[in-house]
């Protein structure tokens, strides 16, 4: 049976600030990309909010532009376009890899880059149904007060498992955020927080405008680990942007998502710049992933063979990179 | 392919469905589909515990919401129900005592869906919670708590059988060698989810039921029961199916409740559960921890096998018996042992209930038998056909444990995939990373012995000619996507020698079909496929008489062709079906034939304890090779590609028989790699088909189907099964490949990469500590 | 009578353009396409078989994009073309991936296969002549459960031989 998705109105804003003025007067409202993470949500009885307000009517976030001085991406380009744009591809790779590694491609059809980077974080004792959740007294993150993953603590283990936001990460994103007090920007690492109640730094009425990248990107790549070869959430996701100068690594940058409460860049890859990526560098870069992924049971797989195997996709992805003839000049 | 039926001559490409058109354009009626008009909706208030009393279960605010009908509870029906008559230890909805979360307590009938489930939320239980067990090992401990009162140690059934002198034989082996194996739970997953559509008369005191059914006449049998009605009111129909690989061949406890509902609300019910309450009804493979010895001489042959085998039930019985002794009786038959041991344990568990599923109790077996052949072969340094090759059996015989085998096509099964997928040439030659493997599996072909022993027939299908010229069949049979009804117009149209287009079907209706057991054990071909041809038959006996007369020569000089009876000697004298079928029907009116078939006695298995379980007419022999390589970091497992040869004994319709064979080989794939239950504390934590990993297209690779046929001599014109027998190679084959790509031997079903990964560390630190040992003084 | 307790309207007018036709209806703003297509519509062919957007049995085409119907409001089809597998046969004849399917056994049970088409007729439409690796592509959203997608694959390839 076709569960509802709740008793929701939906409102079709023509500018960014009609959407933020519908949300002001209806506090508990949600902004609507493609919908396949809160509709799919919704109809599990997680939230119940009495509006959506849908953005894809807005023009200024459908923009896509690859332009000298950078890149600029409308929040809601679908994942399928940003996936099969050349200039994109040519450019930015690692961001099109993430987006062709999203779910099935009808969903990549609508899904868009917002709803990927604002991806409620996900926990098998969370995405469940209403039944399942209510006879295990609920969670933190929802209704209940304890976190089933960690009963001890008071925090929310959920994972974020958005692919697309360690490759804008290690492109160097920022983005741009709209609400009713105004605009503003910041580094993409900043909507993030390492807490699966609320990861994300947004006020209640700010919504997701652009994303922006800079030019002259590293060479970059995603690689995602999942047990089958489409639909499936990342186990663990790596990107990495890495250039080397006469052998020797100028830049170095690996993020990570879906082992953590927040997509992140690794700390201390700057330490191994200067170096050839040898195989001692390669072996600290996997006690860097090891050390700084916190893969908890949130998913069916056992959390360590999360931190192992997001270890060696990193390795990989860096080894592959620095044979890139890209990668050196 | 127009449609026209293939001559019996190799190669025959075979025939679509003949109700594949209504599929595709989305015209098929699939219970969800029916018309909903004037319907109820149904929803099932499930316990949110995995064990408990019911202290107090209050349903009047349900009750007396706006727009509720009706609400039932276990009061409604005090009846147990179950698959197996010695067995049936189920309500439909809880009485007194809940087994399993999720098990259903009550049910509401709704205007809407809104309302219906603004109902469940008024319904209050207050339970008094007991122990519960969700492993074979909890349940089975000292002390433990008790899931049905009356089975001590929550054992459901313990099998102890020996055939043969396993001691002598142990004796006698060159090599002895032990697994431990554990399968998980694994779930059929059929994309329909579960459906029914109860319409109940008051006025004339009439049910009649449509549901996703693969046994509509158990269906019948046990509402009649719950319900405390005469059959002969009830009608049960049998629409589009969405496939079913055994999740349906037991009556569903929400069958019952639509019935129920539809009768407290005198009206008509529908009734659609969420794919989470799928897997909450369950009904599949069980979790599975097998011990499995064999004795092996230095040549490959074995002298002895000794198997014990757990099985985690979950809350009630369902078809638990029969998996238990099947996981045992197929240990026989595919190849010659000497002598076999089998200790099978059924337990309760607080989980929701296993049933049958594809290849039903044979498959965990079969891959630690597999698995350990493998093994055992790498350590003897053969090749892992020739030990096959050295333990075949030779048709016909009877096994250790009185099964039948009158064909056995194994032995070409063996040679065609050993060539095609170029064995030889190859096995030791791949790179590191990359390895074959295979294995060999068999299936029955029907349960020789009806669960229900009436002195009928196995098979009754009948065949109505009238004035049209067109032969409708009649079939009890439930076709659910395997093809059977397209399967009963072939043997009907061959053997009347008539185009496939003048042929029509009308499977499973109880008011018009004839009674048949159902779609499992892959009994269908086998039986009613020759029921069907002695059906037609006999109507063209009639006819032939018919066609002497009018050519003016003598019966036994009539014969038929392309739709023609023509008489012997002189074929310039023909005459047409139609003629012949409208000369038929005078004096006479519409004719109706009935043909039967009866499983032979000396088919229906040995006279021990169970001895009927396994006993079939004949099995379906399978071997496959697997290639597949392993990313040694990911832990990522990769198949590249399957070959798949099917003994089928002869191959009614090609077509369907490679679908088939595809089918259950990726099946058995889903199982080896990324399929799996997971419980957590009793809550389904894999209840979506996000969770739950069916393959997706991306990673099933091509498969490679050859078709052997041993022309089987009860078998109709030689068919034996074909659809269930390749799932159970699968796995133990991509076991094989995996240690023959990175030395790993893999215990565990499945393999996720975390496994992979898992067992690549555990060996490092093998090795780590061989060396730290060995440099110590 | 009793005009005055009659609830407000949660419905609003809907305007698409379905399997070719326009058509007007009242929805709630909540209503899944799906259960518009299904419920309010009746048209049956497109399918349930999961809890949201996990299996494809629902696949439709908007604006000749497939998306699953299942998460995906009807109010949002407002002024778009709907196609479903019911709108695919033209002029009593078959499309040819509906034959294709028929002719190689991409169907059995039945029941992925019209979102299964609808995928595959999508991925026609845009590329005429896919690879084996663009169709397992764009299939990819789409379960079965009976197939182990051999023959799927082959009745798509067999479609595109099959082009006009």
């Amino acid at each position: 049976m076709t569960a509802a998705a709740g008793a929701f109105r939906v409102v079709e804003p023509a500018d960014v600030a009609a959407a933020t003025a519908a949300h002001a007067g209806e506090p508990g409202s949600r902004y609507l990309g493609g919908g396949t993470d809160l509709l799919v949500n919704l109809r599990r009885g997680l939230g119940t909010p009495a509006l959506l307000i849908d953005l894809r009517g807005i023009a200024e976030l459908d923009g896509l532009a690859c332009m000298a001085g950078g890149a600029r991406i409308g929040a809601g380009v679908t994942l399928a376009r940003i996936a099969a744009d050349p200039e994109f591809r040519a450019r930015y790779p690692a961001l099109c890899e993430a987006a062709a590694a999203v779910a099935g491609p009808a969903h990549r059809n609508v899904a868009t880059v917002a709803g990927n980077l604002c991806l409620d974080t996900r926990c098998i004792y969370y995405n469940q149904s209403e039944w399942w959740r209510g006879a295990n007294a609920y969670c933190l993150k929802y209704r209940g007060d304890v976190c089933h993953v960690a009963p001890q603590g008071r925090h929310c283990h959920a994972a974020f498992c958005g692919d697309l936001a360690p490759a804008l990460l290690v492109l160097g994103a920022s983005i741009e955020v709209a609400g009713r007090a105004g605009r503003r920007r910041m580094p993409l690492a900043e909507l993030y927080r390492d807490d699966g109640l609320a990861h994300l730094t947004l006020a209640a009425d700010e919504l997701l405008v652009a994303a922006e990248l800079p030019a002259d990107p590293p060479p970059s790549a995603y690689a995602k680990l999942r047990v089958r070869g489409s639909v499936d959430f990342p186990l663990a996701g790596v990107a990495v942007a890495l250039r080397a100068e006469e052998g020797r690594l100028s830049i170095l940058r690996v993020a990570l998502t879906g082992t953590n409460s927040r997509p992140f860049l690794l700390d201390g890859t700057d330490n191994l710049l200067g170096r050839p990526l040898d195989a001692t560098v390669l072996r600290h870069l996997d006690r860097l992933v090891q050390k700084q992924v916190h893969p908890m049971r949130t998913t069916l797989l056992q959390s360590n063979y999360r931190r192992v195997a997001a270890a060696a996709l990193a390795r990989h992805l860096a080894a592959r990179l620095a044979a890139t003839p890209e990668a050196a000049r | 392919m127009n449609g026209t039926v293939a001559s019996r001559d190799w190669p025959r490409p075979g025939v679509p469905l003949i109700d594949g058109i209504d599929k595709v354009t989305g015209h098929a009626r699939f219970t969800a589909d029916l018309d909903p008009c004037g319907a109820l909706v149904g929803r099932i208030f499930r316990s949110p515990v995995s064990h408990g009393d019911i202290v107090r279960l209050d349903v009047s605010r349900a009750r007396d919401l706006e727009g509720v009908v009706a609400v039932v509870t276990g009061d409604d029906c005090p009846r147990t129900y179950g698959v197996l008559p010695v067995a049936m230890n189920e309500h439909p909805l809880a009485c007194g005592k809940v087994r399993y979360r999720g098990e259903p307590v009550a049910a509401v009938a709704a205007v809407d869906a809104e309302t219906a489930e603004r109902a469940l939320a008024l319904i209050e239980l207050e339970m008094r919670e007991l122990p519960a067990h969700y492993t074979a090992d909890s349940a089975r401990a000292a002390g433990a708590a008790l899931v049905h009162d009356d089975r001590p140690g929550n054992l459901e059934r313990a099998v102890h059988h020996v055939f043969g002198d396993p001691e002598a034989g142990f004796a006698a082996a060159d090599l002895v060698r032990e697994v431990r194996i554990d399968c998980a739970e694994v779930n059929h997953a059929q994309i329909e989810p579960h459906a029914a559509l109860a319409d109940y008369d008051p006025a004339t005191g009439q049910l009649t039921m449509q549901s996703v059914s693969q046994v509509t006449f158990y269906l019948h049998m046990m509402l009649a029961h719950c319900l405390q009605m005469d059959e002969s009111r009830i009608r049960v129909i049998k629409p589009f199916v969405g496939g079913g690989f055994g999740a349906r061949v037991e009556v569903l406890n929400f069958e019952i409740v639509t019935a129920l509902l539809a009768r407290a609300a005198q009206g008509k019910v529908l009734m659609q559960l969420t794919r989470e309450e799928n897997f909450l009804t369950h009904r599949a493979r069980p979790q599975t921890a097998i011990r499995l010895r064999l004795g092996m001489r230095r040549d490959g042959r074995m002298t002895a096998c000794e198997c014990e085998v757990v099985q985690r039930g979950g809350a009630y019985a369902g078809y638990g018996i029969v998996t238990i002794l099947y996981a045992g009786a197929l240990l026989h038959g595919l190849y010659a042992i000497p002598a076999v041991k089998y200790d099978g344990y059924r337990i309760y568990t607080n989980l929701p209930p296993c049933g049958a599923m594809r290849g039903h109790g044979g498959v965990n077996t079969r891959h630690a038998f597999e698995v350990l052949l493998d093994r055992m072969a790498r350590e003897l340094e053969l090749d892992p056909f020739a030990v096959r090759r050295m333990n075949l059996l030779s048709a016909p015989t009877r096994t250790l444990n009185e099964l039948l085998v009158n064909s056995y096509g194994l032995p070409e099964c063996l040679d065609r995939v050993e060539r095609a997928s170029g064995w030889r040439e190859r096995i030791g030659r791949l790179p590191r990373g990359r390895g074959i493997g295979m294995a060999c599996s068999h299936y029955v072909s029907g349960a020789a012995k009806p669960i229900h022993r009436t002195g009928e027939p196995h098979a009754v299908v009948n065949l109505k000619l009238d004035w049209d010229g067109g032969v409708t069949a009649l079939t009890g049979a439930p076709d659910i996507g395997q093809g059977s009804s397209t399967m009963i117009a072939i043997t009907v149209a061959e053997t009347l020698d008539l185009p496939l287009e003048r042929i029509r079907v009308i499977a499973a209706d109880s008011a018009i079909t004839p009674k048949d057991n159902g779609a499992y054990s892959s009994r269908i071909t086998f039986m009613v496929g020759n029921a069907a041809i002695d059906a037609a038959q006999r109507l063209k006996d009639i006819l032939s008489e018919v066609a002497a007369r009018k050519l003016g020569v003598r019966r036994e000089d009539v014969y038929t062709a392309a739709g023609m009876f023509l008489a012997r000697g002189s074929d310039a004298t023909a005459v047409s079906f139609e003629e012949v079928a409208k000369a038929a029907l005078v004096g006479e009116g519409t004719l109706t034939i009935k043909g039967t078939f009866t499983c032979p006695p000396e088919s229906q298995g040995g006279k021990h304890k169970g001895g009927a379980v396994g006993a079939t007419m004949g099995f379906s022999y399978v071997a496959q090779v697997v290639e597949a390589s392993v990313d040694e970091d990911t832990g990522q497992v990769t198949v590249h590609q399957v070959w798949a040869a099917i003994d089928c004994g002869h191959a009614i319709n090609p077509l369907a028989v490679t679908g088939q064979v595809e089918g259950a080989v990726w099946m058995g794939m889903g199982q080896a790699l990324s399929e799996e239950t997971c419980y957590l504390d009793g809550l389904p934590a894999h209840a979506s088909l996000l969770e739950y990993r069916v393959p997706t297209i991306i990673e099933s690779p091509p498969i490679d189907v050859q078709i052997v046929e041993s022309h089987d001599p009860l078998g109709p014109f030689g068919a034996k099964e074909a659809s269930e027998g390749a799932l159970a190679s699968f796995a133990p084959a991509l076991v094989a490949a995996v240690a023959n790509a990175i030395g790993i031997d893999l215990d565990e079903l499945p393999a996720t990469p975390d496994r992979v990964v898992e067992a690549l560390i555990a060996r490092r630190r093998r090795a780590r500590l061989k060396s730290a040992q060995e440099s110590a003084p | 009578m009793h005009q005055d307790q009659r609830p407000p309207s949660r419905k609003r007018l809907v305007r698409l353009c379905l399997n070719g036709r326009w058509r007007e209806d009242a929805v709630p703003d909540h209503l899944l396409l799906v259960n518009y297509l299904r419920e309010t519509v009746g048209l049956t062919g497109t399918k349930t078989g999961c809890d949201g957007g996990e299996c494809g049995a629902c696949m439709v085409l908007v604006d000749s994009v497939p998306m699953p119907a299942c998460i995906t409001l009807a109010v949002r089809c407002e002024g778009r073309s709907i196609e479903t597998i019911e709108g695919l046969s033209s002029g009593g004849s078959l499309h040819r991936l509906q034959r294709a399917f028929h002719e190689q056994l991409g169907t059995q049970c039945g029941f992925c296969t019209p979102g299964m088409i609808m995928s595959a007729a999508a991925l026609l439409r845009r590329n005429a002549r896919p690879t084996d690796g663009e169709i397992r592509e764009a299939l990819a959203g789409n379960l079965c459960r009976c197939t182990g997608y051999v023959k799927i694959v082959e009745s798509v390839r067999a479609a595109v031989d099959d082009a006009p």
